[in-house]
Order: structure tokens, then C-alpha cells, then sequence
């Protein structure tokens, strides 16, 4: 179970794009970071469907969907919007300090 | 399935001449000639008396002469000349399909003419561009249009299919891929960053280096794929824009279907560098030639396994987000071809 007093570094805000993911990796588990209206999200980047990166997929509309089977998942939240998945993705805490960015080891709710 | 309303190349400009050439496209005979000023012509390749393909006739004047009992068709697609009879009944007439000759191909339209505007083709300039060497061909593919288009937009087969010319191992392990796309178009740009050079790149480029090398597809429905590929010694900013020292190619593929399990297909290569150079633009065709033979050898046997178990399930990787993109709008715009043929059925 990882510790929800662990937070991590992850990667440099000024990486981060507008209107696309950057991909890193929390321990061992791959998560996408997002920017969306000067907030920066962090959520599974695998889908929950079958095994597809969704940081290679597509951001519209605050939420990204699924290169390969069109699922699509609201970035803030990590809610599932659309088929073919039914299970939402985690999402994890964020901390900017300077140009760091920070994500909780634990997922919120956890 | 196929896309009616679209230009597609019908055959390369030297392939149309006095003689008149059969080609079946979306699963319709057509013939093609050149009347005697040049322009060229496409028929339905069906007598209308007894329907023998107008292929095996011939040419007199402006007019095809069936082979069969000698019916004259004009320009139109008219008869005009019915031996050993005076009267000409108004059905005799075939179909005549809009036609265009443009970067050394020769183009017809499927769809309703009415809709045939030539500002719509495809732009394959770089064949006939002074700025550019090039080089054109054809190939009979044994499998269906879709399983090209594929191809071209997943380049990490260039690993697997063509290690001993434009591929090697950096492509499928190394690149950053990203894809974009618009409701007609998709993009998928690949950056292999400070890797060794393919053989065909070391042998036209003269790279001793790593190099930065790049491909950038563009899809436009229903089959045109524009590859910009080149590559540039590691460092020297490619990946900025800035490109230098290196070398810039165009890939430039036209499939069009034949039928729904057969596929013509256009290709040509060009080069940005020693454009005059004849012989280096044959060497940078061959090269790219023997790869595509790989390629529709790789088709004709997806095709055999389609045939025995059609429509199967399949997984989808990673590097497939610019097919299923693709295929996406390929259906899209069949679906939208079909209800506006059933609302012009019903009107």
C-alpha cells in the first residue's frame, strides 16, 4: 500500500505542455500529467479497458480519450465518460513548489 | 466498402495512350485512351449492344470501335456509328467517367459527376516539382486498399519488414510518436533521436553519425499518404526545424481499391538534394521499391488469412492510434455516403 505521506517528484512544470499529457512514472506505476486551465492533474495513464497509454491519446474538452478504443476519462476527476471502459482512473494528489511538481505516492481515496 | 466521391489515380500518364487500357476501379470496368489531341477519356468498358469490354477494340480518330461489331462511340460515350444501319437508338451510349491528368498520373472521379471539382485532388506535387528529383511506379496488390493504408501509418513494421533497407531496430524501440488528427486528416509524427542510420539512409545520405531522423505521415482520405521522412546528424536541430546536413525525402502513395480484395497501387519517391541527379534518384527508387515488394508480400498473405476467417477479432497496440484513427474517418465518411444516397433514393 503506498504511503499517502509520500509525495514524489515527477517531473518540472515548465515540461508540462498546454493541451497534451506528459507521461511519467509514480514508483512503478505509469501516470499522466495534465494541464488544464492553469492546473496541473495527475491521473492513471493506462486505460482501464485494455491495455492502452492515454497520454498518447487525445485531450478535448477536459477530458482524454483512449487512442486505441475511443474510452474517454475526465481529467480532473479521473471519471469515466465513455465506452468501451466502465471503471474510472485513479487520481493522485498534486504539489507545485518552484518548478517541481510533486504527486502523492497513495491515490485519493485509497 | 469504398468511398464514391473522390478522385482517385487511375493510372500513370504514360499507361494512357492510343491503346486503349482496361482497368477495373471500385469493382467498375473502365477504359481509358487518349484522343488525338492528348486529352484523355474514361468509358464504362462495356459495349452497350453486347457488352464486350471496349478494351479489346480500337482506336479510330476520336472514336472507340468495338471489337465485336464495330460500334463507334464518341468522346461522350455516345454511338455514333452502328454499321450496316442508318438509325442510332438513344440508349446506345456508355458511361463516361470525369477524368484529369495531374502530377503524371491520370485521375478519375467515382462519384456523382456533378460533384467532380478538380480543386479536390490530392496534392502530389513533389512529382512534378523542379525543386524535387522523383520517381513513380505501380503495383498490383493481391489485398484490400484498407490493409495499405494501414501500413503506411504504422511505421514500426520498417523494423521487422524492411531491416535490410530503410528500417533497423532504432524505429520500433526508440521513437516518439504523436498523433493529431482533424475530422479529414491524421498526422503521425515519429522522431528517432541520436540512433544509428538505416542502410538506405547511410547509402544516399553518407551518414557516418547517429542521426535525428524523423517521418511524418499524412493521411487524407480515402487512401493518400504524403510521408516527409529525412534525417539529419544528431545535434544539428531537425527536431527544432532546423534541418541541415542531412537528407529530406517525400514518400508519396495513391492506393486505389480494384476491388474489395485487390488494390492498384501508386507510389512514388522524391528527393530534396541533388535533385538533377538521375542516377541517385533511381538508387533512392530502387531501395524504396525493394521495401514495398516486402510490403505487398506482407499484404497478399494478411489478405489469405482474411479471406479464411473474415472480420476476426484483433488486438490493438500502442503504435495503432493513427490506423484506428484513420479507419475512424474511412467509416465516418462511408456512413455519410450511404444516408446521402438514401436520402437522394427517397426523394
Amino acid at each position: 500500500m503506498p504511503d499517502s505521506r509520500l509525495w514524489l517528484r515527477v517531473a518540472a512544470l515548465s515540461q508540462l505542455p498546454d493541451d497534451a499529457a506528459l507521461p511519467v512514472r509514480l514508483g512503478d506505476v505509469p501516470i499522466a500529467l495534465y494541464r488544464l486551465n492553469g492546473h496541473v492533474h495527475a491521473i492513471d495513464d493506462v486505460c482501464t479497458h485494455e491495455f492502452a497509454l492515454l497520454s498518447q491519446g487525445f485531450v478535448e474538452d477536459g477530458a482524454i480519450e483512449c487512442p486505441l478504443h475511443q474510452a474517454r476519462f475526465d481529467i480532473a476527476t479521473g471519471r469515466c465518460l465513455a465506452p468501451p471502459a466502465t471503471t474510472d482512473l485513479r487520481r493522485y494528489a498534486v504539489r507545485i513548489e518552484g518548478d517541481d511538481i510533486y504527486v502523492c505516492a497513495a491515490p485519493q481515496g485509497a | 466498402m469504398f468511398l464514391r466521391n473522390f478522385w482517385y489515380v487511375a493510372a500513370t500518364d504514360s499507361e494512357v495512350g492510343r491503346k486503349p487500357l482496361a482497368r477495373m476501379i471500385l469493382g467498375e470496368p473502365i477504359v481509358f485512351f487518349r484522343t488525338e489531341d492528348g486529352k484523355p477519356v474514361a468509358f464504362e468498358d462495356r459495349c452497350a449492344h453486347r457488352h464486350l469490354p471496349l478494351s479489346m477494340g480500337k482506336l479510330v480518330g476520336d472514336r472507340l470501335q468495338c471489337h465485336y461489331h464495330g460500334l463507334q462511340y464518341d468522346q461522350t460515350g455516345q454511338c455514333v456509328r452502328i454499321p450496316g444501319q442508318d438509325q442510332i437508338p438513344p440508349s446506345a451510349k456508355v458511361k463516361t467517367y470525369p477524368v484529369v491528368e495531374r502530377y503524371h498520373w491520370v485521375w478519375v472521379w467515382m462519384g456523382d459527376p456533378a460533384l467532380a471539382d478538380p480543386a479536390k485532388i490530392t496534392d502530389f506535387h513533389w512529382l512534378d516539382d523542379q525543386a524535387w528529383g522523383a520517381k513513380a511506379s505501380y503495383l498490383h496488390v493481391k489485398a484490400n486498399w484498407q490493409l495499405v493504408v494501414d501500413n503506411l501509418l504504422d511505421l514500426t513494421h520498417l523494423a521487422f519488414v524492411h531491416e535490410t533497407t530503410i528500417g533497423n531496430a532504432a524505429l520500433a524501440e526508440h521513437a516518439v510518436v504523436k498523433v493529431t488528427r482533424a475530422p479529414n486528416n491524421v498526422v503521425v509524427t515519429r522522431w528517432i533521436i541520436d540512433q544509428p542510420a538505416p542502410p538506405t539512409f547511410v547509402k544516399v545520405g553518407g551518414f557516418t553519425t547517429n542521426v535525428d531522423r524523423w517521418q511524418i505521415i499524412d493521411f487524407v482520405p480515402p487512401a493518400f499518404l504524403r510521408l516527409d521522412v529525412g534525417a539529419t546528424p544528431t545535434g544539428t536541430g531537425a527536431p527544432q526545424g532546423k534541418r541541415v546536413g542531412g537528407i529530406t525525402m517525400r514518400n508519396l502513395n495513391a492506393i486505389t481499391p480494384e476491388t474489395e480484395k485487390t488494390s492498384h497501387y501508386f507510389w512514388g519517391q522524391a528527393h530534396d538534394f541533388d535533385v538533377t541527379n538521375a542516377e541517385l534518384t533511381n538508387r533512392i527508387f530502387e531501395q524504396i521499391q525493394t521495401a514495398f515488394y516486402e510490403d505487398v508480400a506482407v499484404f497478399s498473405a494478411q489478405q489469405r488469412s482474411l479471406d479464411l476467417i473474415p472480420d476476426p477479432p484483433q488486438v490493438d497496440i500502442n503504435a495503432d492510434t493513427g490506423v484506428i484513427q484513420a479507419r475512424r474517418i474511412l467509416a465516418r465518411l462511408h456512413d455519410e455516403e450511404q444516408a446521402a444516397l438514401h436520402v437522394t433514393a427517397a426523394e
